[in-house]
């Protein structure tokens, strides 16, 4: 991504004082009805790759949770219409429903695809934003995302989830593979090639797992893609690995025969701590709290799993699910409100939840959609990345955190499991 | 009624008073038919509104219109579409299925068949209320026009 020539030409700070800022979270959030024009272009090399350009696009704004992406068959534009404010017909914008319009256009420049996207206010038919980047044509998705991003920024004043890092396992041949891709599973790359590779980690600059490979299943990680190497072995079997935001810390499940208990270990492994110690019982999944003081995991203590909640430090357990009989993969949101968990229900399907770390309320995000299972959360807790079986296959998902705006990623058919999400 | 105090034998006495009830009769007779008429003078004032051509004030929520020429070509707001995409277009128009409701101006002249057909295209796109927009300085001047034909 560093060798992305970041420009940004021109940035129109008078719109700033009567800009729409959307405020994402509320009850009365509604997603803003935008229209994204198909890519314009200036020759045949960019002709070749403007659907990818498009789809990557159309992609970023639809799952972002911020935008009803308006459906290209209903728009009544003509095909030939500029990409400047004056050379607009606006009002056959506005019959379609549309309140913001993106154009885009892309050029070649050597080696490098340039694109420029503006972005328009509909009702007031004024432009709000230019921005144009160069890359390389094979990070051209990549390109499309750092203009969805200036978008979601123009929008939010927040970073969107664009550029973020998404992680894996996936069924193979001989077993399971750990994967790391692009936030939309693209660009994906596989970090293991044998063995059964699960439970995969992200931390700043790779990934951590647990493998087979060395027989026992104990924990590895693998840095810029390189090969695995081992990072904690510990009893019989170490296995939901999760790193603390600031990335120091590391909390593991170490199986030890009868039980599993919790140990938090500094990131690399070293100075490995037991927090809990139940002796006859599961303590799996461990999950941070953003400011790393607390732990949420999972523990059948009370005869079946549920959640609980204790310090980082093994002390103040609390029980935080008092429903159901089956709840299990805690995943604390990075805004710190809610834990979204996989909880079995009365009809025995495996669907997402929400609870309130304070109050426990408990909030249903999916429904009558086959088994949607392993929440993660986006590095900005707008968003949630899990699997689901409507499709047939399991398959990823992503939602926001009310669970709206449910989609498939645009990726191959295929088992996968225990996504992980991070910067 | 007998309010009057004449009974006496006529020419002895003068009439001091006024014999009011005539005029009650007529007060009444006369209330009777302002409150029938009243209504009937309000419904049947003829005011000249002021005539336009211009387009209509843009109201903060715009409603889509369907029109339909004199030769035929349909158009979703300004933008002319095949009768055959109508239905695809319509119903990948967001504010289509938001409001489920469109407006419809169709030339007087056209064929019932094809205002129908436009409606019918509305209707499974999912666009349940079809409003008709309707041109009002324009009836007189139809007749004449028919006549005229004839």
């Amino acid at each position: 991504m560093s060798r992305l020539a970041f420009v940004v030409l021109a940035f129109p700070s008078f719109a700033l004082a009567q800009q729409k800022v959307i405020e994402i979270s509320g009850a009365n959030f509604r997603p803003m009805p935008l229209a994204v024009a198909a890519p314009m272009t200036q020759d045949d090399a960019a002709k070749k790759v403007a659907a990818e350009f498009d789809s990557a696009l159309v992609y970023d704004f639809s799952a972002c949770g911020l935008f009803q992406v308006l459906e290209r068959k209903g728009y009544l534009a003509d095909a030939k219409e500029g990409v400047t404010a004056g050379s607009i017909a606006f009002n056959r914008w506005s019959d379609v429903g549309a309140e913001a319009l993106v154009k885009t256009q892309l050029s070649t420049e050597g080696d490098t695809i340039r694109a420029d996207l503006r972005l328009f206010a509909v009702g007031a038919g004024r432009e709000e934003l230019k921005v144009s980047e160069v890359a390389p044509a094979k990070n051209l998705r990549r390109l499309a995302h750092k203009l969805a991003n200036a978008v979601y920024r123009f929008y939010t004043r927040e970073t969107g989830p664009f550029e973020t890092r998404i992680a894996w396992s996936r069924k193979s041949q001989q077993g399971r593979d750990v994967y790391v891709a692009d936030w939309d599973g693209k660009n994906a790359q596989r970090i293991t090639s044998d063995s059964v590779n699960v439970l995969p980690a992200l931390l700043p600059g790779g990934v951590a797992f647990t493998s087979y490979r060395q027989k026992k299943p104990f924990l590895f990680v693998s840095r810029g893609g390189g090969e695995p190497t081992l990072l904690l072995a510990k009893g019989a079997m170490v296995t939901g690995a999760a790193f603390s935001h600031d990335g120091k810390r590391l909390a593991v499940s170490v199986s030890e025969g009868e039980n599993a208990e919790i140990f938090v270990a500094n990131a690399d492994g070293s100075d490995a701590k037991k927090v809990t110690d139940t002796k006859f019982f599961l303590n799996t999944s461990p999950t941070w709290s953003p400011d790393g003081k607390k732990l949420a995991f999972v523990s059948n203590r009370a005869g079946n799993p549920q959640i609980y909640v204790m310090g980082a430090d093994g002390l103040g357990v609390k029980r935080l699910t008092f429903q159901g009989n089956y709840n299990t993969t805690p995943a604390w949101s990075p805004r710190g409100d809610v834990i979204a968990f996989t909880a079995r229900d009365e009809r025995n399907a495996f669907d997402l939840f929400t609870v309130n770390v304070d109050s426990g309320k408990i909030v249903r995000l999916t429904q009558d959609a086959a088994n949607n299972e392993e929440p993660a959360f986006s590095p900005s807790g707008r968003l949630i990345l899990f699997t689901s079986t409507r499709t047939g296959a399991r398959q990823l998902h992503v939602m926001t955190v009310d669970g709206n705006n449910q989609l498939a990623l645009p990726v191959d058919k295929g088992d996968y499991a225990t996504p992980d999400w991070a910067e | 009624m007998g309010m009057s105090t004449g009974r006496g034998a006529p020419g002895r006495t003068t009439m001091s008073e006024i014999n009011v009830t005539p005029m009650v009769d007529v007060m009444l007779v006369l209330l009777i038919i302002f409150m029938v008429t009243a209504p009937l003078i309000q419904q049947g004032v003829k005011v000249n509104l002021p005539e336009t051509k211009a387009a209509p004030v843009e109201s903060t929520d715009k409603k889509l219109v369907v029109s339909i020429d004199a030769n035929k070509k349909v158009f979703i707001g300004e933008a002319e579409v095949q009768l055959a995409d109508l239905e695809e277009k319509l119903k990948a128009n967001a504010k289509a299925q938001k409001d489920k409701e469109l407006y419809l101006h169709a030339d007087r002249d056209l064929p019932y068949g094809i205002v129908v057909d436009v409606m019918a295209a509305a209707q499974r796109a999912g666009v349940t209320n079809v409003g008709m927009i309707t041109d009002p300085m324009g009836a007189g001047r139809t007749s004449k026009e028919d006549k005229k034909k004839k």
